[in-house]
């Protein structure tokens, strides 16, 4: 048995014949923050896609996670078992307010709790207000994520993934839209999260980000995995400059 | 061989069928829209034509006469619109058939303009709503100028036999079939081969890179809207001699096309026209082997073909409708937290007073118009559910009131059970049904539950209510009066306070009391866990998911949730008129239902209060009558279908979501009040 929290051996995705992932092979490990980069369309946010379950019948290959196989598995009850994510587009719940949002992911609700919750009221949830101390957003709870910048709107998505008892945070491109100053900022946020416990994979665009706060790195093309290792290690693989330069590819 | 006979006599409806489902496959693939109203407009132009043939005239539809209230209070009369425009006796066929396929053309631009276009970026569910109420307009319209009984229909068509493959048959059923097939290999050489069909394509893909690309979606829009209404009033005319003409008949073949073009996933002309001819077929041999074969259960299985048809479909390819790739930026009804603010506790201790009050000393008609209304807010609050919170359309919900009645009058009056059992196992009964009717459409998005639960309801009219010995052979059985602890409480019991007339006060204090509950608990599950969830369901159903919410699981709890408020209102329904009637229950009920629903306010308690005073001889429409001595019960359905239409697009918050926003600007005023409004503080928040 691995140590990994996550772990896809062989994992391919196929859109007719497309092969949008193929073949690839990655992990995230217990209390780390892993990145996962890759030019335009290498396939990264469609790996998360397949992960998560949101692609039943376009993926093969296996994917363990928490020591079960995930592929198969429906997005719900895959959240149920700790495997959250965030989406590029966000897709919060601008009908109710911050604070409902993250009540809603924070506990399954089974017919018998419904009943319970509906008669006797909601039960105050400790979590969801330490976490939104956590991400800074307390002083916004009531209102609607509507409301909010594009960078609290960010930490809403991560903090419903967060209270649903996460096992492993999926992060699809957190820091697409922020300035310079609210990515830093974001950074911060991501290693007191993975430092309190829960391991990340994210998917960013901003190198300066991923680099900075990763732990290790794996790097996509054409849907393969061509690189992992460490920010140091990625910076200086000669496969990984070719592949962001594009043209000089050329050169060999 | 009469079978043979009778599966091509079945040619005639399956055509209609045919027809309209091409309509509706060209109207979804240019503008993403599933119109539920194509077959009323089939209907409307086979109307049309025959107006103009037998009396040479060209119906106006009922325009508002905006001084009628002043007539009415001083009793005098100003002027009336006009009905009808008169062009000469009677019109030949074919400067007829020419008028009545333009009335189509205008009909479908004013579909277009006055409705989708403005609709484009808006949620599916003001899309569905909206085309429900085009469908209730103009069967509305058509009722108002024509009436409802059927007509005799002029026949273009030839009325002669021919002797093919060994049966006389009539040529008009091969020739209504070779049309569909022509329309059918036009429309598939139109959308694969022209640069019309290419863009149109392009543009269900991906609407903003199309329109970068310089394709036009706008006028593909118009041109295939025209092209889907003239589509379907050609088919009317020529095929209303064949079904008959009634207001209702052709407006409905609306669901078995919606079953063929569904199979067709919406967007194959081939199958869509294929699946149409042969729904007309099965259903035309199925009456024959009803009647004659000894092991056929006499069911009227052919009534329930269309809703198997779309169950089928949903459950075989409802997953793979194509969704459109377009730019939605319109927002859903905001669903209000309730508060109970001192203002607002006030204002409800009034209302209910007020309600008593009429309930106990005000003369007959305003008591039985408070009857009427409490149970249009159990209605009302059971729309709010399952289409205020969860963004789901129930187009059954009188359907599921009517088994509700039916089970009421079955334990209750029959069985004798006490009126608290039976009225819970009504509840029971009914809220079992919409959850069972609801489960082909879970695992599908968008108007999947508005197509299902149309065809259910109608399913459950033609298939449950009026089959002969089921629910009673004489579409009527009686209910006894409700009784609790020895005291009875129906509309004709006696009651010791008031004047002692009926109804009687004693059923009115009891319904007051039943709605205020239910209100309270509709109010208590918006605030409640699963209510949140719902609303995290309507929001974004895919988010919900990956949030740990089970979306079907949601979907299905709103649907039995709503069933027993309908279910509930249906008992009570039941318990007014002493008995259950089919025709209390049927699909233009529900659909007169949504639209009153949706204008009230289909998203707050409020709103489903709202609803309550318009619903069909409630208290508000009473007042109308009474006092502005207006005639507004006969235009009903028509003026609910076009505020339906109107509240869909300018304002989907209903009347209730509206006096909401102007009492809070009038607040603000009279407090000198400057801060910003809600959805302006968000800047302040950035900085």
């Amino acid at each position: 048995m691995s140590t990994a929290t996550l772990q896809t051996k062989g994992l391919t995705v196929r859109f007719g014949g497309l092969l949008a992932v193929n073949d690839v092979d990655l992990d995230c490990r217990p209390g780390e923050l892993t990145g996962l980069i890759g030019p335009n369309g290498a396939g990264k946010t469609t790996l998360i896609d397949a992960v998560t379950g949101f692609l039943p019948k376009n993926a093969s290959g296996s994917v363990n996670f928490d020591g079960e196989e995930a592929l198969g598995t429906a997005p719900s009850r895959l959240a149920h078992r700790g495997l959250c994510r965030t989406w590029q587009t966000l897709e919060l719940f601008d009908d109710i307010d911050v604070r409902s949002n993250l009540e809603v992911a924070s506990s399954r609700l089974t017919p018998m709790k419904a009943l319970r919750d509906y008669f006797r009221g909601s039960d105050v949830d400790e979590r969801i207000a330490t976490t939104l101390e956590l991400l800074n957003l307390s002083h916004v709870a009531d209102r609607s994520p509507s409301e909010l910048s594009q960078g609290q709107r960010k930490l809403v998505g991560v903090g419903r993934a967060l209270v649903a008892d996460a096992k492993l945070l999926l992060l699809d491109e957190p820091a697409a839209g922020l300035d310079r100053q609210e990515t830093v900022w974001l950074g911060l946020q991501l290693r007191r999260i993975v430092e309190a416990g829960t391991p990340i994979l994210m998917v960013d665009h901003d190198m300066g980000l991923v680099l900075s706060v990763s732990d290790r790195i794996h790097v996509l093309q054409f849907g393969k995995l061509i690189a992992s290792g460490t920010p140091e290690e990625i910076r200086n693989n000669e496969q990984v400059i070719a592949a962001y330069l594009g043209a000089s590819g050329g050169d060999e | 061989m009469r079978y043979f006979e009778f599966g091509i006599l079945g040619f005639g409806t399956g055509a209609v069928i045919a027809a309209i489902a091409l309509g509706l496959v060209v109207a979804y693939r240019a503008s993403g829209v599933i119109n539920f109203g194509h077959g009323a407009i089939a209907a409307y132009c086979a109307y049309s034509y025959n107006s103009l043939r037998t009396d040479g005239e060209i119906p106006i539809p009922p325009l508002p006469n905006p001084v009628a209230p002043i007539e009415g209070l001083f009793n005098v009369e100003i002027f009336n619109l006009p009905t009808f425009i008169s062009v000469g006796d009677s019109v030949a066929t074919i400067p007829a058939l020419v008028i009545a396929l333009l009335i189509a053309a205008v009909l479908g631009l004013i579909a277009h303009y006055a409705v989708f276009r403005l609709l484009r970026y808006a949620p599916v569910l003001a899309k569905v709503v909206a085309s429900v109420g085009i469908m209730i307009l103009l069967q509305g319209a058509i009722v108002i100028r024509y009436g409802s009984r059927a007509k005799q229909a002029d026949r273009i068509l030839p009325d002669d036999t021919v002797d093919w493959f060994g049966a006389t048959l009539p040529i008009d059923r091969y020739l209504l079939l070779g049309l569909v097939i022509l329309l059918t290999v036009g429309l598939w050489a139109l959308f694969r081969y022209t640069a019309f069909g290419v863009a149109t394509r392009a543009a269900a893909e991906n609407e903003r890179f199309a329109t970068l690309l310089g394709v036009n979606a706008d006028s593909q829009a118009v041109v295939s809207w025209v092209l889907a209404s003239v589509l379907a009033g050609l088919v009317g005319v020529l095929a209303s001699p064949i079904i008959g003409l009634t207001p209702n008949q052709l407006t409905l073949f609306i669901i078995p096309a919606l079953g063929a073009a569904l199979l067709g996933r919406m967007s194959s002309f081939v199958v869509a026209a294929a699946a149409g001819v042969g729904i007309g077929v099965i259903q035309s041999v199925l009456f024959l082997l009803e009647q004659n074969a000894s092991w056929v259960p006499d069911l009227n299985i052919p009534q329930a073909l269309p809703f198997i048809v779309i169950a089928l479909a949903m459950i075989l390819r409802g997953e793979t409708l194509p969704s459109r790739g377009a730019i939605t930026a319109g927002r859903l009804p905001e669903a209000y937290v309730p508060k109970l603010t001192r203002a607002r506790v006030s204002a409800y201790s009034v209302l209910i007073a007020v309600s008593v009050l009429i309930v106990m000393f005000a003369p007959f008609r305003f008591r039985s118009g408070m009857n009427n209304t409490m149970v249009g807010v159990m209605l009302g609050l059971s729309l709010v559910v399952v289409t205020g919170y969860v963004g789901q359309i129930s187009l059954m919900q009188m359907a599921v009131a009517g088994l509700g009645a039916y089970a009421v009058a079955s334990f209750g009056t029959d069985a004798g059970l006490p009126f608290v059992v039976a009225l819970v196992l009504a509840v029971l009964a009914a809220t079992a049904i919409g959850a069972i009717v609801s489960l082909p459409a879970l695992r599908t998005r968008g108007a999947s539950l508005a197509v299902i639960t149309l065809a259910s309801g109608l399913a459950i009219q033609e298939f449950l209510f009026k089959h002969e010995g089921w629910f009673g052979s004489a579409d009527t059985r009686n209910t006894d009066a409700p009784s609790l602890f020895g005291f009875e409480m129906g509309p004709n019991s006696s009651f010791p306070i008031g004047d002692g007339k009926i109804p009687s006060p004693g059923f009115g204090l009891l319904l007051i009391v039943i709605t205020v509950l239910c209100a309270i608990s509709v109010m208590r599950l918006r605030r409640s866990r699963l209510g949140q969830q719902m609303l995290a369901v309507r929001a974004n159903e895919r988010a919900a998911a990956a949030a740990g919410i089970s979306v079907a699981g949601v979907k299905m709890s709103a649907f039995a949730i709503s069933s027993a408020l309908a279910g509930m209102a249906g008992a009570f329904t039941a318990f007014k008129l002493g008995q259950f009637t089919a025709d209390s229950f049927g699909i233009f009920v529900s659909l007169s239902v949504l639209a009153f629903a949706y204008l009230g306010g289909i998203s707050t308690v409020g709103g489903a209060v709202m609803a309550g005073t318009l619903f069909a001889e409630g208290i508000g429409i009473v007042v109308t009558e009474e006092w502005f001595n207006l005639n507004v019960q006969e235009y009903t359905a028509y003026v609910a279908g076009f505020f339906l239409i109107l509240t869909a697009v300018y304002n989907n918050e209903g009347i209730d979501g509206f006096q909401r926003t102007q009492f809070y600007n009038l607040v603000r005023k009279i407090r000198g009040d400057r801060s910003p409004t809600p959805a302006a503080t968000a800047e302040e928040v950035t900085a």
